[in-house]
């Protein structure tokens, strides 16, 4: 039942929600245009290629397997070890940059002003681009491909341990201080462990990232490592070979993840024995 | 008053701003706390009662009024009581044994006689096989206990108890009651316990203070004459009825005015 005088108000409410259904219609159809035109784009240029065969793209397994056979010892004496060693270089580099921007962050909210975009910014430039203005500050050697691994970990890194940080327990920061602890005892007694599970999940997929910077700042220019491989491989047109460097980088990357599990379960000992019912083995997950 | 411990709050007043609004909290506090004297403080939920606690903790500052601790008057206040708030709040991340020698700790304190002295200690917390324990995997009862090892572990003579019990079940509730004045009849310390619980209230205490609702004054002051080491609850029903009556009355007046 409505009483006159009441329509004009409640015309309100209905016009925004109409805009809304509006609004959002606008953006799931754009959203589909897209969608569509990219998916017909895909298909018409893959028929412009003629004779297009599985087999042309996909080498056999067997192929990759000669491949391993022909080139492993190059690859284990030489590769692997320059690739992994840029990796782990960078990658740690990017712990000690990361906790230290994040502990920075939590410090002080003028630094967090102030940090904060930098971040975001330092994510948006093209590696590409830095990857070239990096030899010419380091050279051809393995400066510049360990500071693009420091590049591609240190932001994950840096977002979960400060947002770790944020997580302690204020109950618990005020019982500290009743109890007489100085903020120095407070950060490294309760913040600094508390944020150790974000921590470890931030370098998770750090650990994920830092195989691939590696490849990506050696494809652009080195001597040796699996970047350089695969760069060879496509100019040789050896696809068995390309492959055989996609399949162990993402194996060195598994391994990667596998060895950063492994630190956590022995770090953090009581996160998991709480959780040890829901934990289904030593995965990637 | 040259003894060893006391605790005495004179015309302690305090309103702070919560979301835009002033909340008058205490008005006008006084009481003393004799050594060794078990006081549980009994109120209405927001008068004031965990305000004091915070005053007394230090971690705010009365707008008049002053608050004495260990016989002469303290201008850091910070860290000279034990408190142990209504959550257990220990750290997860560590055992039981490393969690309750945090008080000597913090102090600077060798950290192997407090591990010591506190392996002592575990079998009359009940916590006996339990000190390499994480504290998740513990009962709420082993909870509260450990937290109160390390309130008792800080060795201040004041220790502040904000509704320690609150959280647990009945039965569990009442065994920690009792185990709670077998421990402080052995330490000796002086306890301010804040409660809910009339009963718990009266069982207890030496003494037991009413507040009011806010802003919190002291309606009521209740000696209870119960012999110590006090019997089981079944045992004083009648002695508990009486006083338990006392101190609802006496909440009511102090909730209606």
């Amino acid at each position: 039942m409505r009483l006159p005088g009441q329509s004009s108000r409640s015309m309100l409410p209905i016009l925004s929600d109409l805009a809304r259904v509006i609004m959002l219609a606008l953006v799931a159809g754009g959203m589909f245009t897209f969608f569509a035109a990219g998916s017909l784009q895909l298909y018409q240029e893959a028929r412009a290629v003629e004779n297009l065969t599985f087999a042309r793209v996909i080498p056999a397994p067997a192929e990759i397997v000669d491949a391993w056979h022909d080139h492993h010892d190059l690859l284990l004496e030489e590769h692997i070890p320059e690739t992994l060693w840029e990796t782990l270089a960078g990658l740690s580099m990017a712990v000690a940059l990361g906790v230290s921007i994040a502990a920075l962050m939590d410090f002080s909210r003028l630094l967090r002003w102030l940090i904060y975009p930098l971040l975001v910014v330092s994510q948006t430039i093209p590696i590409f681009a830095i990857a070239i203005l990096l030899i010419l500050i380091f050279g051809f050697g393995s400066g510049p491909k360990i500071t693009v691994v420091v590049l591609f970990c240190f932001f994950p890194i840096t977002l979960s341990t400060f947002s770790g940080l944020q997580t302690a327990d204020p109950e618990l920061l005020s019982l500290l201080r009743a109890m007489g602890a100085s903020s120095r005892q407070i950060w490294f007694k309760a913040r600094l462990p508390a944020a150790m599970p974000s921590f470890f999940a931030g370098l998770r997929i750090a650990a994920t990232y830092s195989v691939v910077g590696a490849i990506f700042g050696e494809y652009v220019t080195a001597q040796r490592g699996l970047g350089v491989f695969l760069k060879r491989s496509y100019s040789s047109f050896r696809l068995d070979q390309a492959y055989l460097a996609i399949l162990l980088t993402a194996l060195l990357s598994m391994l990667l993840v596998l060895l950063v599990n492994l630190i956590e379960r022995l770090a953090l000992r009581w996160y998991y024995t709480t959780r040890r019912k829901s934990w289904r083995g030593p995965g990637i997950y | 008053m040259n003894q060893p411990s006391c605790l005495e709050v004179r015309g302690v007043s305090k309103t702070f701003v919560e979301e835009g609004r002033r909340v008058h909290a205490l008005d006008n506090i006084s009481f003393a706390a004799r050594p060794g004297e078990f006081l549980t403080i009994i109120g209405p939920s927001g008068s004031g009662k965990s305000t004091l606690f915070n005053l007394i903790t230090g971690l705010a500052q009365p707008d008049s009024g002053e608050i004495v601790l260990e016989c002469g008057a303290v201008r850091r206040r910070v860290g000279r009581a034990g408190y142990m708030p209504q959550r257990d709040l220990l750290l997860p991340w560590r055992t039981v044994l490393n969690n309750v020698i945090l008080g000597p700790e913090l102090d600077g304190r060798s950290r192997r006689e407090a591990r010591q002295r506190a392996r002592e200690l575990l079998p009359l917390f009940g916590l006996d096989g339990f000190e390499n324990a994480f504290p998740d995997t513990l009962s709420g009862g082993m909870r509260q206990r450990a937290a109160l090892l390390r309130t008792f572990l800080t060795d201040r003579d004041v220790l502040l108890l904000d509704e320690p019990f609150g959280a647990l079940d009945a039965l569990t509730r009442r065994e920690l009651q009792r185990w709670l004045l077998d421990v402080w009849q052995q330490f000796r310390k002086t306890i301010l316990f804040i409660t809910h619980d009339v009963e718990e209230a009266v069982y207890l205490a030496d003494r037991v203070l009413v507040f009011s609702a806010r802003p919190g004054r002291i309606v009521k002051e209740l000696v209870i004459d119960l012999p110590r080491p006090r019997q089981s609850l079944s045992r004083l029903a009648p002695d508990l009825r009486r006083l338990e009556g006392d101190l609802l009355s006496a909440l009511e007046m102090g909730n209606g005015s």
